[in-house]
């Protein structure tokens, strides 16, 4: 178990985040800048926060009102660098070994040789970091990383320096690793896909504080702000006022959501765009609830998926969809420009304006 | 990859280096001459001296041959204890005044020995403060072997820290990060991970620091003097020779020594050097 509940204050940029990781994966997810890495990096006592309390395994290593500041290298953690970082003038065995000072040589070697077969880099031992490719060399690194027993492992963005294919053979690496792992590990990144292939719960930060910290689902399902849909990739926010009940009106339009609204208040609706469903309807039929006609404006084609731009005809909002190539291939949507856009209303999520 | 990228550069290079090539070749051809002819002068005028043997077994050559190398040794023996702190702290540290302290540390290359010379006679001669402090306390620094450590000291120590400085900038903090996070200590860390990676600067800097040692004359003229067996180092005794009745085929003698010595370590450094690039 990992708790964190840090502030430092870096010239005029403010950090002041908290959230705590049990036996799971946590991701620190937000845009570079916005104080992630530096999180990390307090968590492993490689930045002095200026106040708050960092508790490892029941151990408290800071806090600031105590003036308990234990060092990294008592922490007890395994951490892997964005920049790959094994010893160059070291072998991939003499690397994976360096931390397993006090051990006898049988120890060792039995040890260096388990881990080896775990990151499957057997054949590797011998050569230096300059001989190995960046994947090869972020296995070696992860496992130097698990080389001791730790108590937790901290990745800063530890995929971010390799190619695409690498980058997803080495997070199905650590998904397969992590069902062994039972300790928490903390994972900061910016990519929207790795964090949620990779995360139990998501601590969504931006310019130094916590927007959101609740269970993947919650998150991409019910962003807590405007800010926090954004960042994770909803591209239908729109500003919608209350009409009692359980509807909402915007852009003239009056759509049914799943939650009550007070009548009058000021509130952001979101909707993802692959939740926007296009449907024919026969001519002269009355428009069905949660209904408006729109026109496509523009389409992106993105191989499996296509992502269209609908402005409205008549009332109703912009919105972006996005439909897989078969369907757009059955619906015929390259040759039939206008369409009525449903917005479902268990898919239409409600927030306090912001 | 990286293959790849030299190669592609050296075919870019080739191509427009054999224009210029033409156009450079007279004054870098001169420039080289200009070094390698007095070289090869003084190994030929010794060849027809055929007496250089006899002449640097003679006691004078002998003493001053072994107190060159053993005061130039305990120079950098001294400079290393001291500068490899020093260095490290100029290139992690930052703190008040370390512009500065980069600076002075950097002075004595750009100093005229002489100056130094005269300088550390100031400082630690026998009328000086600390001088004569050491006297009443039984030590005498000038015109002592001691002495002549000390100006080699002044004069040769900046080169070694400033190229363990340059060495140690150029090492990403990250690996010292990373072994800390490992549970090794910031000291061990310091000799498993930062000296060794500084290994290419610390061994050039050595190199230069004990070759500028050996060669130290006018610091070590002025603040030690020119006592047989005690100060005189090998080029006091060439500029003795020189003046005495062996006159110049004495000096070539024990010039060629020091020119001998000085390619060899060169050479040496090169390889060991490029030994170190070739395992990573």
């Amino acid at each position: 178990m990992i708790v964190a509940d840090i502030q430092k204050r870096l010239g005029t940029f403010e950090l002041d985040v908290q959230f705590d990781a049990d036996h799971e994966t946590v991701v620190l997810f937000g845009r570079s800048g916005s104080g992630k890495s530096r999180t990390l990096a307090a968590v492993a006592g490689l930045m002095r926060p200026d106040s708050g309390r960092i508790a490892i395994a029941g151990r408290t290593v800071y806090d600031g009102a105590s003036r308990i500041d234990v060092a990294p290298q008592q922490r007890n953690l395994g951490l892997l660098f964005q920049q790959i970082a094994v010893f160059p003038h070291m072998t991939a065995d003499e690397n994976i070994a360096y931390p397993l000072t006090g051990w006898s040589a049988e120890a060792r070697d039995r040890r260096v040789r388990e881990l080896k077969e775990l990151l499957r880099i057997e054949d590797l031992g011998a050569r230096y970091p300059a001989q190995l490719s960046g994947g090869q060399q972020q296995r070696v690194a992860l496992a130097r990383a698990l080389a001791r027993p730790v108590d937790g492992l901290l990745l800063d963005e530890p995929f971010s320096a390799l190619d695409e294919g690498l980058r997803g053979d080495l997070r199905a690496e650590l998904l397969r690793l992590r069902s062994d792992l039972d300790v928490p590990v903390i994972c900061v990144t910016h990519d929207l896909r790795e964090a949620h292939l990779l995360a139990d719960r998501i601590a969504v930060i931006e310019a130094g504080r916590t927007l959101q910290f609740a269970p993947r689902g919650e998150v991409f399902q019910h962003p807590a702000s405007r800010q926090v849909a954004e960042l994770t990739g909803v591209r239908n926010i729109f500003a919608a006022r209350g009409l009692g009940g359980s509807r909402v009106e915007l852009d003239g339009v009056a759509f049914e959501v799943a939650t009550p609204v007070a009548a009058g208040a000021t509130l952001d609706v979101a909707i993802r765009s692959e939740r926007c469903l296009l449907r024919r309807i026969e001519p002269g039929e009355a428009l069905p609830p949660n209904c408006f006609v729109a026109e496509i404006t523009s389409e992106l084609a993105f191989g499996s998926t296509y992502t269209l731009r609908l402005d409205p005809v008549g009332p109703g909002p912009t919105v972006e969809a996005e439909v897989s190539s078969h369907p757009y291939d059955v619906l015929g949507i390259a040759t039939r420009k206008r369409w009525v856009v449903e917005l479902p209303a268990n898919d239409l999520h409600v927030m306090q304006a912001s | 990859m990286t293959d790849m990228a030299a190669s592609r550069a050296g075919g870019r290079g080739s191509q427009r280096v054999w224009s210029l090539g033409a156009l450079f070749a007279s004054p870098a051809l001169l420039f080289a001459a200009f070094v390698v002819v007095p070289l090869l002068a003084l190994a030929l005028r010794g060849w027809q001296d055929g007496q250089v043997a006899d002449r640097l077994t003679s006691s004078f050559v002998l003493h001053a041959l072994q107190l060159s190398f053993v005061t130039s040794t305990l120079s950098l023996a001294i400079a290393l204890v001291f500068g490899i702190p020093a260095a490290y702290l100029l290139a992690r540290a930052r703190f008040p005044g370390y512009r500065l302290l980069t600076i002075i540390v950097e002075l004595p290359m750009v100093l005229p020995p002489t100056v130094a010379g005269v300088a550390l006679l100031v400082a630690f001669g026998r009328r000086s403060f600390i001088g004569s402090t050491l006297d009443e306390a039984g030590i005498s620094l000038a015109f002592s072997t001691t002495a002549v450590v000390l100006a080699q000291l002044f004069v040769s120590a900046p080169f070694l820290v400033r190229s363990l400085q340059a060495g140690f900038e150029a090492i990403d903090p990250t690996f010292e990060d990373v072994s800390r996070t490992l549970g090794i200590s910031e000291l061990r860390t310091f000799f498993r991970v930062t000296l060794p990676l500084a290994r290419p600067a610390l061994l050039s800097g050595a190199v230069l620091c004990w070759t500028r040692a050996l060669s130290e004359l006018g610091a070590t003229l002025i603040f030690a003097g020119n006592f047989e067996g005690r100060t005189q180092t090998m080029p006091l005794a060439i500029i003795t020779a020189f003046e005495s009745n062996a006159g110049l085929s004495g000096a070539i003698a024990l010039s060629l020594v020091l020119l001998v010595v000085a390619l060899v370590l060169l050479v040496a450094a090169r390889f060991v050097t490029r030994g170190h690039r070739g395992a990573l």
